[in-house]
């Protein structure tokens, strides 16, 4: 079967279908105290995952709220109850003026943390790829995640050592070497991003000082304040020119900052997914910063302009992005791929859940 | 009939077929007569709803992770009737109903809140003292040296707390060295004096106020009921996500502490009557402290006052508690008053607030 690169993904939901479910499960979730959102995610993904088709059939969810919770609860004893009295303790520890064991205790629960983030990243795309079903057949992997662990921990150190400047490549190795582990039915994933065509991008970064100096002149120059070294800035228009002026800079830093990490970010998903392969199939994610900045500005549109409510749509738009822009072209012979040999895990993402990362 | 297509995967390979349903009394084959092909006999008791989207309808095998069998539109009555029925909202949701759920849920909801905001007032007198009193000592120590000692201040302390506590009910009082206007009660009936207060403190009865108040949450062990309430909120709300929890669990916990603040209040008045202080004067502390520190939010997250809100109520209450007839003498006379005020600054063996030792 031949592949056209965006006809291959389509999403048709729509979203006045997806609303009594999003609606629904926030009265659920109040009423139950917030434990009803398991069940909640599973009923919202069951909708957007059957209305995305790969190829010539949609995907199906099997996840299930219980798997959620019950993930959810064994994070809380393995991890949070453990850290509950790491953190009583080292408090108790500094108010006894035993301040050195403390921060080491507190450096310990640091990078246990940041062990656990990596790992969590890792089990949570397994978990999905494992609860999805196309076509009778669900993807995987047979890596528990633990030696990714140590992967992302080192690989995100070292990337901040020269200046940020490996960020790019830390951020590329832990994408293709999580990908790489997966598999979906008797195909493996093979994924070969490569750093260097998102230095560019990520070179604007370091512009950022430069807009930090212009902030604090702009800070400066509105309240008539020193720079430090003797430097006095002054200004001679208004007190309410200056105050607009002042907030026009300042806002228009934080939104170019914002624009430079879109930018970087868009760059970065259509590398690695434009590189990442599937049997004779290669993915391509055709998101432009414009479509980023449309789904970001959005986004804040649709929350801001309901006074929150429009936040249950969220999963539901970033859904919708990724199915619309993903795209695969080649040749797969679907009588050859099989089904796959890795094994389920019980439980879901708690982990993931705990931390608050995405599995992308 | 003839428009209603069947189609099925195996679970092993991703081919789909396009098969003919051939049931019989409790099961049936799927057949693939154009390529000669036909499935192992399933039983209709195995099937399980996958679900219906856009009047696609997916069934799974129990058995066979994979299996699929499913068509578009509706089944024909005979296989219709066969089908199993799917979950919606979920199992326990899907008996009751959408809202007679929702209505059973929130009731639970109350009585769990209100369990939990209101229990750990019952359930910290059955905590064992000396529980309390090893557990308020592990966590805070010797204060990192902060303690201030001296001898005539020391003794003007123990005079102060001789007055307002009489029978002994707080195991210590202390004065630290440390700048804020502040006075807590640890677990394990400990109050804590920051020299902050001191300072800012215009006679020996504000300090006497705020002394009888704390041995109020003492007495209550206030302390104790709040460290199990944070314990029971936090485990009650860590269902919802991120920050939505944590202000509930701080507005909650907030909320309750105004019902044990003005117990305490009733207790500082009880002691100053029986020692023959005054409360005006805790009045008026309250009175200048809102004006001090009421424009300055950073200053006022740091001292007394956040922690004890502030009302026209309170002020009241206590100026109100003032006898007429009452012959009342000052908590400490002068030169012992000048001496606490001292007692930090004269001490050469405490630690500074930052924990350094001199």
């Amino acid at each position: 079967m031949e592949e056209d690169a965006q006809a291959s993904f389509a999403f048709e939901g729509r979203w006045r279908d997806y609303a009594p479910i999003a609606f629904t499960n926030l009265l659920l979730t109040i009423v139950t105290l917030g434990i009803y959102r398991f069940w909640g995610t599973a009923r919202s993904r069951r909708y957007l995952w059957a209305n995305s088709r790969f190829i010539d059939d949609h995907l199906e969810w099997t996840g299930t709220g219980k798997e959620l919770f019950v993930g959810f609860l064994m994070v809380i004893v393995l991890i949070g109850l453990p850290f509950l009295f790491l953190q009583f303790g080292a408090q108790a520890l500094i108010l006894q003026g035993r301040e050195e064991l403390a921060a080491a205790l507190t450096l310990a629960a640091f990078f246990t943390i940041f062990y656990f983030t990596g790992v969590a990243r890792f089990r949570a795309l397994r978990y999905r790829l494992a609860r999805t079903w196309w076509r009778g057949i669900r993807g995987g992997s047979d890596d528990s995640g633990f030696g990714f662990g140590v992967q992302y921990m080192w690989r995100t150190m070292i990337a901040y050592a020269p200046m940020g400047l490996l960020i790019p490549w830390s951020m590329m190795s832990l994408w293709n070497r999580r990908m790489n582990r997966m598999s979906f039915g008797s195909e493996t994933l093979v994924a070969s991003g490569r750093a260097r065509p998102l230095m560019g991008r990520f070179l604007l970064f370091y512009l950022a000082p430069l807009l930090f100096v212009l902030l604090a002149i702009a800070t400066a120059g509105t309240f008539g304040s020193e720079l430090g070294g003797g430097v006095r800035v002054m200004s001679n228009f208004p007190p309410v020119l200056r105050i607009i002026a002042f907030l026009v800079i300042f806002v228009g830093v934080y939104v170019l900052l914002g624009l430079i990490a879109l930018a970087y970010y868009a760059a970065f998903l259509r590398e690695a997914i434009s590189n990442l392969h599937w049997g004779g199939l290669q993915f391509s994610f055709e998101a432009s910063t414009d479509d980023w900045l449309a789904l970001f500005f959005g986004d804040i549109a649709l929350v801001v302009l309901t006074l929150g409510i429009g936040a249950i749509f969220l999963d539901y738009r970033h859904w919708k992005f990724f199915i619309t822009h993903l795209g695969a072209s080649g040749e797969i012979n679907l009588d050859q791929l099989g089904q796959s040999q890795t094994k389920a895990s019980r439980h879901g993402e708690g982990l993931l859940d705990a931390f608050d990362v995405g599995a992308f | 009939m003839s428009q209603f297509q069947l189609w099925h995967y195996d679970g092993e390979t991703a081919t789909r077929r396009i098969v003919k349903l051939r049931a019989d009394a409790h099961g049936f084959r799927l057949e693939d007569v154009e390529n000669d092909w036909t499935g192992q006999r399933i039983s209709w008791s195995d099937l399980l709803f996958i679900g219906r989207e856009a009047g696609r309808s997916a069934y799974g095998h129990r058995q066979i992770p994979g299996w699929r069998l499913g068509f578009s539109g509706d089944a024909p009555p005979d296989i219709a009737a066969r089908l199993p029925g799917g979950e919606r909202y979920g199992r326990w949701i899907d008996r009751f109903g959408l809202w007679p759920a929702a209505g059973a849920f929130a009731l639970a909801a109350a009585v769990v809140v209100y369990g939990v905001l209101q229990s750990p007032a019952w359930l910290a007198p059955l905590v064992p003292q000396s529980w309390e009193n090893s557990m308020g000592d592990a966590m805070v120590g010797d204060l990192g040296g902060r303690v201030c000692h001296g001898g005539a201040g020391e003794a003007a302390l123990a005079q102060m707390v001789a007055k307002i506590d009489p029978k002994g009910e707080a195991r210590e009082v202390v004065v630290t060295n440390i700048p804020l206007i502040n006075a807590i009660t640890l677990p394990g009936g400990r109050i804590i004096l920051f020299d902050g207060l001191l300072q800012q403190a215009q006679s020996p009865d504000e300090v006497a106020g705020v002394l009888g108040h704390e041995l109020g949450h003492v007495r209550h062990r206030d302390t104790l009921a709040g460290l199990i309430r944070q314990l029971g909120l936090s485990v009650v709300l860590g269902g919802f996500s991120g920050d939505a929890g944590g202000y509930l669990n701080g507005a909650l916990a907030l909320s309750y502490g105004r019902e044990a603040e003005d117990a305490a209040d009733g207790v500082a008045i009880e002691q100053m009557r029986a020692a023959h202080v005054s409360p005006a004067a805790t009045a008026g502390f309250f009175e200048r402290l809102g004006h001090v520190e009421g424009d300055d939010d950073a200053a006022r997250a740091m001292t007394w006052l956040s922690s004890h809100p502030l009302s026209a109520d309170r002020r009241a209450r206590f100026a109100g508690a003032v006898d007429k007839n009452a012959q009342y003498a000052p908590a400490l006379d002068t030169v012992q008053w000048k001496a606490l005020l001292a007692m930090c600054a004269s001490d050469p063996d405490v630690a500074d607030p930052w924990g350094r030792q001199k």
